[in-house]
């Protein structure tokens, strides 16, 4: 996957996608559905990545539009790519999905196989028909500044902020998953951004000065 | 916990952002972040940090019932005037069927214009609504003016297949055609008052008269089900 590419139609479509948004603001419907038509496929593998039952999350995305429209004049272009602002509506809702869903049957039994070492785990279960959590980060990480970031944090600090961020489980679920202590998960995903944080802050300064 | 302090504000909008603030916390962050606008800024400033890297993830093509359920949330009058209008609701078909009688009205009226001693009856021409696979010629309805009964008569017999029936319908100007009864192909059919419904004659009640083709005994649904055949306006 070329992903210099996709980061940067990313923000080239940052200027219409804006447009649409503040047309949609003001009521435009047409500009919404053009909206929609342009952002609902990568929205829909946010949600999907997050909330694995297919059904469950078309009603989540359906939500997430709702929401959209009766929020997008709160948007602000001067401080928000629209891309980001989209993904995190669309983030937000899946991750409160699996916060409603914890005590349900069909999440429950998702724990069960995931906390029995006979079964293949997460990673190669995904492997089929999705490339995991690590895979992703890898391939997110060839732009250039947060592939140089990247390599700066340790294996399992990565593969816990893989977990955490694409497939949104919580510290507890990766500790399960990577079996390690909670609080060792804790401190590894908090190293990891903190880290990450850093190191995007050095390389904006440095392009800034242009070394 | 104190949310002024900028480093503990900053973790925790990491940890929002990255997914792994969860449960009651979570919920608590976010109310927290309407009252805080540097909140607000540190999660922007995540966000923009994190979330470019969803840019690898395959788009995935929602199905089409997705937006439809968005279009029924947010614009549920929208939604129903977009299902296909019902025949009696299209504005086309009742332009070539009123057009088509404008006409035969011209004749009446001349009829009409000779004095006589009592109000004059209602006529209505109904039109062949000209769909070829339909039997042709047209229907004359005409309400005495009382509204006690109301007569129809093909103006030359009307080719029907012998398993089938016409159905006589007063359309109302908004809703459903109501059923004033079955009526001959080939001759006068009497419809007495007490078959009509009240207030038959008044505008907000019957707009225009339409026959349609139905299984024998008639429609069975109280709705128009086959092809509509002949129509007209009916104007008071």
């Amino acid at each position: 996957m070329d992903t210099t590419t996709e980061r940067s139609a990313w923000a080239a479509r940052s200027h219409e996608l804006a447009q649409l948004m503040s047309r949609s603001a003001l009521g435009d419907r047409a500009a919404f559905a053009r909206l929609y038509d342009l952002t609902s496929g990568h929205l829909f593998a946010v949600v999907l990545r997050i909330q694995r039952d297919r059904a469950l999350a078309e009603d989540l995305l359906q939500e997430v539009y709702v929401n959209v429209w009766r929020a997008v004049g709160s948007f602000d272009a001067a401080q928000s790519q629209p891309m980001t602002w989209l993904t995190s509506v669309a983030r937000n809702k899946a991750i409160d999905s699996l916060r409603r869903a914890q005590s349900q049957p069909m999440l429950q039994s998702v724990h069960r196989e995931d906390e029995d070492d006979d079964r293949p785990d997460l990673d190669q279960q995904m492997a089929d028909e999705s490339p995991g959590p690590a895979d992703l980060l890898a391939q997110a990480g060839d732009a250039r500044r947060l592939d140089t970031c990247m390599q700066g944090l340790t294996a399992p600090q990565r593969q816990s902020v893989a977990l955490a961020f694409f497939d949104g489980l919580s510290h507890a679920e990766v500790a399960e998953h990577l079996h390690q202590p909670l609080g060792t998960v804790k401190s590894w995903v908090r190293r990891a951004l903190m880290s990450l944080k850093q190191c995007l802050e050095r390389a904006a300064q440095r392009d800034a000065i242009g070394v | 916990m104190d949310y002024a302090k900028p480093d503990l504000a900053d973790a925790l909008a990491a940890q929002y952002v990255a997914g792994t603030l969860r449960g009651r916390a979570r919920s608590r962050f976010e109310s927290l972040l309407l009252a805080h606008a540097s909140l607000r800024a540190a999660v922007r400033r995540w966000q923009d940090r994190l979330i470019p890297l969803t840019a690898v993830l395959a788009p995935q093509s929602p199905p089409l019932r997705v937006w439809q359920g968005v279009e029924r949330t947010l614009w549920p009058q929208l939604a129903a005037a977009a299902k296909p209008l019902p025949w009696w609701q299209r504005v086309g078909f009742w332009r070539g069927a009123s057009g088509a009688a404008s006409t035969a009205a011209l004749a009446l009226a001349l009829l009409l214009s000779v004095p006589t001693p009592q109000a004059p009856p209602i006529v209505i021409v109904l039109q062949g609504t000209g769909d070829a696979a339909q039997p042709a010629g047209s229907f004359v309805a005409s309400f005495s003016a009382d509204g006690r009964s109301l007569v129809t008569r093909p103006l030359q017999p009307v080719a029907v297949q012998t398993d089938r029936v016409l159905e006589l319908w007063a359309v109302p100007p908004q809703g459903a055609p109501r059923s004033l009864g079955l009526i001959s192909s080939s001759g006068a059919t009497v419809i007495a008052r007490d078959k009509l419904p009240r207030r038959v004659l008044e505008a907000a009640s019957t707009s225009a008269l339409a026959v349609s083709v139905e299984p024998p005994g008639g429609s069975p649904s109280g709705a128009p089900t086959g092809p509509v055949v002949f129509a007209g306006k009916l104007t008071l």
